[in-house]
């Protein structure tokens, strides 16, 4: 490729003729390209004209186009779920775990990444960042298995071994308050290594003239953390959390569907379950159609904004 | 270099386009799986009363569950598939082929079949209102006029099924049919079980009434180092599950008046553990009491369905009493309950049925379901409802589906003296995925050998390894002063559509959550449940019921 970009000498007159030479350079990357935009074109653009199901009843049988558009100019099924209480429900849980899970699970990796990146034996370091990765390849069905074993109120391990110094059982998956600091620890102890490894790889892109520089200075550990580490990593934090902040209302369906229980449930239904229990099983596709749009436009929405901020103060943003 | 470079990037830049071409081609050649735009949205038959003509077997293919049971066999190829593929083939010149669906996720399976156009034409369910969807959106196949206009060439579906099942679901006014209703043949329900060992060892009488099972889980509680030993911290005197609907049903019934009308169990009756009958309220208050005075096992709500945590618990010998289905303990053989209680606390460990739950007017009574069991229908995409009607036909004759439900006699079945027949469990090729392979015999569930006499002798036999005075007893006890359940056809209740999912899910939440409410609470937690168990659809359910059953039964208040 590079031999082809450079090969680029004689410069012709005229539009026509300029852009003739450029395709015929540069017509292998382009041809290249085809691919992944012919995969996002079948499998990520063409399935969005059945978002027209939010406004049409919908049927099995006939074709987005085919079916007839729902009552109240098409709006019947929003109108529906703006007036279910689940839905607000599920709209509250979505973003208050979210947000928990923002502000608490966010600096742990980062925290990590500082950390292991300190550590001076490094077998050390890769034995533990191995470890702490591991997790993620988790799904959740088997985390909370593993945590009814471990936090069920009489049978979990856990207060088994706190029934033994005298402490009345902990109520970590069946009561409300404490199943959602069960939920976000549990997040935390799956992703929190896999999320190290984007900072581990910007932390090597950090000139180490500057810590030498700083250690000539009189620098210690932390002055060298605060004021070359952490600006290193800055463009990386901020990039990360615009993506996160996308995903304020966005919700993967797994971990709270695997966690959850009928005595947790004001907590830990959230919108991707109310898809799933209205519009996959009560086969309301219509309504959750709905309910999934109204979700990924305001998640586009917080992307927007987000991005915007990050712009008004000096950083680079996503695009 | 720089050639070579240029030629070989050229090279694969062609390539890929070819590729690319090449795999397009596939999905463009196909149609879109979900619009199966030729597909008219009513399908009128064309009367086709004649077996298939002359030339090659006629095809269809049959929806069959999957249990995924331990040492099961290929629930789409086995021994038994064999037998209805050639009988079915050699009767009728059809050719079966089988198309297995989980059975704990039938209806959303269903609904992906469905929606890619890729249902088998003989779809099976038990869900109707989940028919009654797709029929509204055009996906299903109204069965009235095949039925009626084959009705010579179709003597063993209508002599099993008659007239009650084959028109439970007809819709009044238009007459359509979207489904037949297999026939249950024996309606047992519910049954409560409680440890023979333990009564015997305490010294307790069977309970026969509340007052009495109450003492009895009290006991058990007490005498917990007795009954367990070392283990006495894990005694569990009354079990439950996260479905305390289905797992306390005759306690929360005994609480309903015994004269409720027909009207009133109607129109109440949306949810199938009678959730909205009145009274039962007071039933899950016991139940809050047991569990507040450490008499449940505490961890119930955490486990969902098909969680085998609880079954272990009983398996192991700490549970005292449970309600569940009527023959619960003594089902799947040597990996059932019975077997493994007894392998496990010893030989005298056995659960035996016992009747306690008495309503206000002195009767035990149970509700009990209709005769109608899974429900069969045939979707839009099916060509060949003639052919699919043969099949169900052939499947309704006596010798075809008794060999189904026994199997060969010496193998899974033997023939006792008195002629009953006594079933035998089996492993490898020709073991049953399914007690009597209800799932092959879609019209019909529970055992049925054309003699009534002869099958009510060899019903109690059908537990391999279990006393039949065991079952006797539970099955006796579980219809005993039963209120068998009544069509009400009023047409379809349009507020119902797509609410079992959620509303069951509520349901659920409710009961579990008054269970464990501290005892001062029960009845707030209760009463905010059923508020938003009713704003979020159950009453509008309950209203539009109401009208219906006005408008066609007037002011009666009974169907007699």
């Amino acid at each position: 490729m590079d031999a082809m970009l450079g090969a680029q000498t004689a410069r012709p007159s005229g539009k026509g003729k300029k852009f003739l030479n450029y395709t015929q350079r540069y017509w292998t990357l382009y041809l290249l390209l085809l691919l992944p935009v012919v995969y996002f074109f079948i499998f990520r653009y063409s399935p969005m004209a059945y978002i027209l199901i939010a406004f049409k009843k919908y049927s099995i049988v006939q074709s987005v186009w085919e079916m007839p558009w729902a009552a109240n100019n098409g709006f019947e099924h929003f109108i529906k779920a703006f007036s279910n209480r689940d839905f607000f429900y599920a709209l509250r849980n979505t973003i208050m775990l979210n947000m928990l899970d923002l502000v608490a699970g966010f600096p742990m990796p980062v925290i990590l990444a500082l950390l292991l990146n300190e550590l001076a034996f490094k077998r050390f370091k890769r034995v533990t960042q191995t470890i702490v990765y591991m997790p993620h390849f988790l799904s959740w069905i088997i985390i909370s298995g593993l945590a009814l074993q471990l936090f069920a109120p009489t049978s979990g391990l856990v207060n088994i071994a706190l029934g033994k110094f005298g402490v009345e059982p902990v109520p970590f998956l069946n009561d409300p308050a404490h199943w959602v600091g069960t939920y976000i620890f549990l997040g935390i102890w799956r992703d929190m290594g896999w999320g190290t490894i984007i900072y581990l790889a910007a932390l090597t892109g950090i000139n180490p003239e500057l810590y030498e520089a700083a250690s000539v200075d009189g620098a210690g550990r932390f002055r060298k953390i605060w004021n070359i580490t952490l600006p290193g990593l800055r463009p990386t934090i901020i990039v990360l959390l615009i993506m996160n902040l996308g995903r304020v209302l966005g919700s993967e369906f797994d971990r709270p569907y695997a966690l959850k229980n009928n005595l947790v449930s004001s907590v830990s239904n959230v919108i991707s379950t109310f898809v799933y229990t209205n519009g996959i099983r009560g086969q309301q596709f219509s309504l959750t159609t709905a309910v999934g749009l109204f979700q990924s436009v305001v998640c586009v929405i917080f992307l927007l904004a987000a991005n915007a901020l990050a712009e008004k103060f000096g950083e680079r943003g996503i695009w | 270099m720089k050639t070579v470079s240029k030629t070989i990037s050229k090279a694969l830049a062609c390539l890929l386009l070819v590729t690319l071409l090449a795999s397009c081609g596939g999905p463009s050649a196909t149609p879109p799986p979900v619009t199966p735009s030729t597909l008219p949205a009513v399908v009128t038959p064309t009367p086709a009363p004649e077996e298939p003509a002359g030339g090659g077997p006629v095809s269809i293919t049959v929806e069959i569950f999957d249990r995924s049971n331990d040492g099961g066999s290929k629930p789409e190829d086995n021994f038994y598939t064999d037998f209805i593929k050639e009988g079915v083939l050699r009767d009728h010149n059809i050719e079966v082929t089988f198309v297995p669906v989980p059975r704990w996720t039938e209806v959303e399976q269903l609904n992906n079949l469905l929606a890619a156009g890729d249902a088998p034409d003989i779809c099976v369910t038990y869900s109707y209102p989940t028919i009654q969807t797709y029929a509204n959106m055009g996906a299903v196949l109204d069965m009235a006029p095949y039925l009626e206009d084959n009705k010579a060439q179709l003597p063993n579906l209508w002599g099993l099924l008659g007239e009650t099942n084959i028109y439970w679901d007809k819709d009044p006014e238009t007459g359509e049919i979207w489904a037949i209703e297999a026939l249950l043949r024996h309606n047992p329900r519910i049954g409560t079980f409680v440890r023979q060992d333990w009564l015997t060892k305490l010294n307790i009488a069977e309970p026969t009434t509340l007052e009495e099972f109450e003492a009895m889980l009290y006991a058990f509680k007490e005498n917990a180092e007795t009954l367990l030993g070392a283990d006495a911290d894990k005694i569990i005197p009354f079990s439950t599950s996260y479905d305390v609907g289905w797992r306390a049903d005759h306690l929360m019934t005994m609480f309903v008046a015994d004269d409720i009308t027909d009207k009133d169990v109607y129109i109440n009756g949306f949810d199938d553990r009678h959730f909205l009958l009145p009274g039962i309220k007071e039933g899950i208050r016991v139940l809050n009491k047991w569990y507040n005075d450490g008499l449940t096992w505490n961890d119930f709500p955490l486990y969902g369905s098909g969680d085998t945590t609880e079954d272990n618990l009983i398996k192991s010998g700490y549970v005292g009493s449970f309600m569940h289905n009527w023959d619960y303990p003594y089902r799947n053989g040597e990996e059932g309950i019975h077997h493994q209680l007894r392998a496990i606390a010893g030989e005298d460990a056995v659960y035996t049925s016992v009747e306690p739950f008495k309503n206000a007017a002195g009767v035990y009574r149970k509700f009990l379901p209709g005769p109608i069991d899974r429900k069969v229908f045939l979707p839009a995409t099916n060509d060949e409802p003639v052919a699919s009607m043969l099949y169900l036909d052939w499947l309704s004759t006596v010798e075809n589906r008794k060999f189904l439900q026994i199997g060969e006699e010496g193998v899974t079945h033997e023939v006792l003296e008195d002629g009953a027949i006594k079933t035998v469990a089996v492993t490898g090729e020709k073991i049953m995925n399914s007690p009597n392979n209800i799932d092959y015999t879609i019209i019909i569930n529970g055992l049925d050998l054309g003699d009534p006499e002869l099958t009510m002798d060899s019903y109690a036999y059908n537990y391999s390894g279990v006393d039949a005075s065991l079952v006797q007893k539970g099955y006796e006890i579980s219809i005993n002063d039963g209120r068998i359940g009544k069509n009400v056809q009023v047409g379809q209740i349009t507020a119902e559509e797509g609410m079992g999912p959620v509303l069951t899910e509520k349901r659920d939440i409710v009961l579990d959550q008054a269970v464990i409410a501290p005892v001062d609470q029960f009845d707030a937690v209760f009463d905010a449940g059923m508020q938003d168990y009713l704003a979020s659809g159950g009453q509008a359910i309950i209203d539009e019921r109401t009208a219906a059953w006005e408008k066609v039964f007037g002011d009666a208040v009974s169907l007699d």
